[in-house]
């Protein structure tokens, strides 16, 4: 019998409809993160050039990164950060090293030391701040 | 018979730095999140910030941080773009787009740095 092709379907239900492992959510968070991070680099180089502008306009754009919600934002960006170094090293163990007999075991590893982390910036950045006062004060 | 299938290369040098300059930024990042945002007094203060941007050591700390970690962002993005079939323009486009705005990014930044 001939080879009968599938039906051409779209693709969010073809991603969306396969069953997802453990390492699946791995790869798609790592994407999702990875993109993430690109995006914030260019707000990063952007944000910075402030510093051109002489102190008043870097103290006066860091008043507004120093509120409340710029300081949880930044704690949450913190999180892509650990999450996509740690599985970063992942993804290099199972490349170079025998990773890919132990790749859940070190995801396990990734996801306790990123929380670990995640918890210890929040404390540091709670305690070497300066006091949380709400913006317009 | 068909080397890479027909495409241009194997994509392996790209595959071999992303792994390179991934492992340069785990600890890159994480140390200048520790700095930078994780303390207001060495990172939020126009004073402490200058200090640093007139020593010739986190100058070329920045300035290689700045192109790592864009060369290492751009190449992963256009890494996923690359994993779907895409029609030859539209592929064309978002390289174009990809490459216009790191380039512009790049000299953004390094300006910034080079201004002290």
């Amino acid at each position: 019998m001939a080879y009968q092709p599938k039906p051409p379907e779209g693709w969010l239900k073809t991603n969306f409809k396969y069953y997802k492992h453990s390492g699946s959510w791995a790869w798609i968070l790592h994407r999702i993160t990875g993109l993430g991070l690109t995006a914030y680099i260019y707000i990063h180089i952007y944000a910075l050039t402030s510093l051109t502008q002489g102190p008043k306009a870097f103290d006066d754009e860091m008043k507004i990164f120093s509120s409340p919600i710029f300081r949880v934002l930044e704690w949450l960006l913190f999180s892509l950060v650990l999450y996509h170094a740690f599985n970063g090293v992942r993804i290099v163990l199972v490349d170079w090293a025998n990773g890919a007999r132990y790749h859940k075991q070190i995801l396990t590893v990734v996801y306790s030391l990123g929380v670990i982390l995640f918890i210890g910036m929040g404390v540091l950045m709670l305690t070497h701040g300066p006091a949380i006062v709400p913006s317009g004060k | 018979m068909y080397k890479h299938e027909g495409s241009r290369g194997s994509g392996a040098p790209g595959w071999v730095l992303q792994r390179i300059t991934g492992l340069l930024l785990v600890v890159v990042v994480i140390a200048h999140f520790f700095v930078m945002h994780g303390n207001y007094s060495s990172g939020h203060t126009y004073a402490a910030v200058l200090a640093r941007m007139h020593d010739p050591f986190w100058k070329m700390f920045d300035l290689t941080f700045i192109t790592v970690g864009l060369w290492h962002g751009l190449n992963g993005t256009w890494g996923i773009f690359r994993d779907y079939k895409m029609k030859p323009a539209l592929s064309l486009t978002i390289f174009g787009v990809i490459i216009l705005s790191g380039v512009a990014f790049w000299v953004l930044g390094v300006n910034t740095i080079l201004s002290f």
